[in-house]
């Protein structure tokens, strides 16, 4: 009970303090915030081109196109040896008529390609390997493109793992964001309180004198630091989901020329929470370095 | 009640206030401390309430010896002894109510538990009309009456005042050494320094005369 009744003073004390000067409790807060939102943007833009390439298909595959002239024996023994290869996983076929039609709906080709007397595109197979380690695909390049009436063999997947790599650079510049700008909120929350525990200083010295604690000192101060953190934190996400809310609507008009719809992820509840409480937890920190510095200590002689 | 053995005091730079002080108070006994300025009566006080610790001896205040103890244990022991400052060490942005209403805060008294034994002490004091009054607005007398207030308000078995009737004219110091015995009276152990002869012969109780950081005759 006594020590129920000895948190909710401080929570009441640390209150009153930021209510004493709102002016100033406003602009801390809000510089706070602005230090977290910076990475909060970064993460939320960085999950949006995640979800956006989410449906690409990134599953290493090899196309293998046929010479014009392959025959329908050709093309079913070029599949027997295909489907026969350790590495294949799946294999499709393409026959060239369906490739002409895909061109002609997916672009704006159409007409160029009906003056045309003939259909330039060859039979292909697509096959899904089981591996994108670099010697492995070249070994079947190889011996794919030493096959009888095989014209070409593409393995067009660098990209995705080229993507792979942006997506994972992208997240550690983000890790590196959020621990410059934590470490930022944790150093502001300290100067902050260093600055409420000097004007406190006599009620600090007489505390003590008149038997507080350590934690008791520190108390209101720590709520203190929380509640900023707590707040800037708030701040910080409503800032975030307005950034977002904006830039969702310029991505909305790019949508029609693309397949998939295009939009901007925000971050999930629990891990909005998470942001919030760890700032709060930031500012806890600070708030504790800057206390406990300028505590009168009663040690015993050295 | 207080028992001071052999206790010496160094103050870091080297200067030493008490050199192997013995001392006894029981309880319930009121022990006036007399000596020059600089003679420790001030180092004395402050070791006997836990403010500051001996450099050499021992010190036990109710049974516990302050060397052994904790920062947080010393801390609570605070709490049980009144300690009446030189300069009255008041919070001059609150009220006087606030400020005798400090140490209950920190014990975590409830707020109407807290405002009755307030209004008590103000009372015994004669400061109930001033309750809502900054301490700035109190003159000398009235302050130190406050601190008075402040040290008596978590009912301590041990009062301990520095030169309570330091700067005060006759008249004031003699309502505050009548305060002192009749808080003797009820049973309370008080511990107070002075070099004020009037005041002594009032208290009528043992003296402790310290000179240069040692007991006297």
């Amino acid at each position: 009970m006594t020590w129920l009744r000895l948190h909710l003073h401080a929570l009441g004390e640390a209150l009153r303090r930021l209510a004493s000067q709102p002016v100033a409790s406003a602009l801390s807060i809000l510089v706070l915030a602005v230090a977290i939102a910076l990475p909060l943007v970064a993460a939320v833009a960085l999950r949006s081109v995640g979800a956006a390439t989410a449906h690409l298909d990134t599953d290493p595959h090899v196309n293998v196109y046929l010479a014009l002239d392959a025959s329908d024996d050709d093309v079913k023994r070029i599949g027997q040896a295909l489907r026969n290869h350790p590495d294949a996983a799946s294999v499709r076929f393409i026959p060239r008529e369906q490739a002409l039609a895909e061109l002609k709906s997916t672009t704006h080709l159409a007409e160029l390609l009906d003056t045309l007397d003939r259909n330039p595109l060859p039979h292909a197979y697509t096959v899904r390997v089981r591996t994108t380690d670099a010697p492995r695909i070249a070994k079947l390049r190889e011996d794919w493109s030493a096959l009888p009436k095989v014209d070409q063999v593409l393995a067009d997947f660098e990209w995705s793992e080229r993507l792979g790599r942006w997506v994972r650079f992208g997240d550690r510049a983000l890790l590196g964001a959020w621990l410059l700008l934590g470490a930022a909120v944790a150093l502001i929350v300290a100067h902050l309180i260093r600055l409420q525990v000097l004007t406190h200083r006599e009620e600090i010295e007489v505390s003590q004198l008149v038997g507080a604690t350590a934690a008791d000192v520190r108390r209101p101060f720590l709520y203190h630091g929380l509640l900023q953190g707590l707040f800037a934190g708030a701040v910080a996400l409503a800032a975030a989901g307005g950034v977002a809310a904006w830039a969702s609507y310029e991505l909305r008009a790019l949508t029609p020329s693309y397949a998939t719809e295009l939009k901007v992820v925000f971050l999930p509840l629990m891990d909005s929470l998470a942001v919030a409480l760890m700032a709060g937890g930031l500012g806890f920190l600070g708030a504790w370095s800057a206390v406990s510095r300028e505590l009168r200590h009663f040690a015993r002689p050295g | 009640m207080i028992q001071f053995s052999s206790v010496s005091k160094r103050y870091p730079g080297g200067h030493e206030a008490l050199r192997g002080v013995t001392l006894e108070i029981a309880g319930g006994e009121m022990v006036a401390v007399t000596g020059h300025s600089g003679a420790g009566k001030s180092t004395l006080l402050k070791l006997a309430a836990g403010i500051e610790r001996a450099s050499n001896g021992t010190v036990v205040v109710n049974g516990q010896n302050l060397g052994a103890l904790g920062e947080t244990a010393l801390a609570i022991l605070r709490r049980r002894v009144g300690f009446i400052f030189q300069d009255h060490k008041l919070l001059y942005d609150r009220s006087c109510h606030d400020n005798v209403a400090l140490p209950l805060r920190i014990a975590g008294f409830g707020r109407e538990e807290a405002g009755k034994r307030v209004r008590a002490a103000l009372d015994k004091v004669g400061l109930l009309d001033r309750e809502r009054a900054n301490p700035v607005a109190l003159s000398g007398g009235e302050q130190q009456r406050l601190c008075i207030a402040r040290a008596i308000v978590n009912r301590p078995s041990i009062l301990i005042a520095d030169e309570p009737t330091g700067n005060l004219d006759a008249d004031y110091a003699r309502a505050i050494v009548d305060l002192f015995v009749s808080f003797n009276q009820v049973g309370v152990t008080v511990l107070l320094s002075t070099h004020d002869e009037a005041s002594i012969a009032r208290l009528g109780c043992r003296r402790v005369a310290l000179q240069n950081g040692a007991v006297g005759a």
